[in-house]
């Protein structure tokens, strides 16, 4: 028997597991801390990037809307636009920082040794 | 809406009051020597009135404890006397030669405009600074 043959029975185990996992984590999260009327994954982290998209997403057309409205004439001050225009970028930003680090968290996980 | 940059709403309440400041020192600046205002009297100069806004109690959001604001009360009229100059030459003199001029002094605009300006500048640089306190915070853990 050759010392890998021992990890080749181990690793079906591994992956019951790891199916086993998302099923248990299901039944001890729903009837603890979601209310039964909402949906699973509302909490999901998937589902808060999504938001997190959007909302920048919400800023960057403020931004537009209020450079647009500055150079038709409507009564904007200029600094409300270009204040607009920071927000926007720095929470871009913030949602770029998010993605590296979950990228950089991702190739971490990819790289460990098995 | 999240707050991503730190007192950014009561600063650019600050930024519109001053901005509406040298838009009246413009407009007194700018009739100085207007001897026929709507009212057909000499023009009187204008100031502006500030007064304290509770930014966040008028957007329902109380978790700051309401971070006061600044903006424009009131724009109200300076009532010293008018000046009187001797111009004979005018056709709305009277007969003694004298014509009623604004209350506006130069000097004194241009000291208030240099105040304004650099009002509007120090909130400028809190605007600058909010941005690079966001950006050093997102550089967490970098290295």
């Amino acid at each position: 028997m050759s010392p890998l043959s021992s990890i080749a029975a181990y690793s079906p185990n591994l992956m019951n597991q790891i199916e086993r996992l998302p099923a248990k984590t299901d039944e001890v999260a729903i009837p603890s801390t979601i209310p039964s009327t909402t949906p699973a994954d509302n909490n999901s982290f998937s589902s808060m990037l999504g938001k997190m998209v959007s909302e920048v997403n919400a800023q960057q057309v403020n931004a537009n809307q209020q450079v647009n409205a500055l150079q038709s004439g409507a009564n904007v001050p200029l600094h409300q636009a270009v204040i607009s225009m920071e927000e926007a970028s720095v929470s871009f930003q913030l949602m770029v920082e998010v993605r590296n680090r979950l990228l950089e968290s991702y190739q971490e996980i990819m790289r460990m040794q098995m | 809406m999240i707050q991503i940059l730190t007192g950014i709403q009561n600063t650019a309440a600050a930024l519109d009051a001053e901005h509406t400041r040298l838009d009246v020192i413009s407009q007194n600046i700018a009739n100085a020597h207007t001897t026929h205002d709507v009212d057909g009297k000499p023009y009187q100069r204008k100031v502006v009135v500030f007064e304290t806004a509770l930014q966040n109690a008028m957007n329902g959001d109380n978790s700051r404890g309401g971070l006061p604001a600044v903006q424009v009360a009131k724009i109200m009229s300076d009532n010293r006397p008018p000046m009187k100059v001797y111009d004979p030459g005018n056709p709305e003199a009277d007969s003694h030669g004298m014509i009623a001029m604004p209350n506006v002094n130069i000097h004194e605009e241009m000291a208030d405009m240099i105040s304004a300006s650099r009002t509007y500048e120090a909130n400028l640089a809190v605007v600058k600074n909010a941005r690079s306190m966001a950006m050093q915070t997102l550089a967490i853990g970098k290295h």
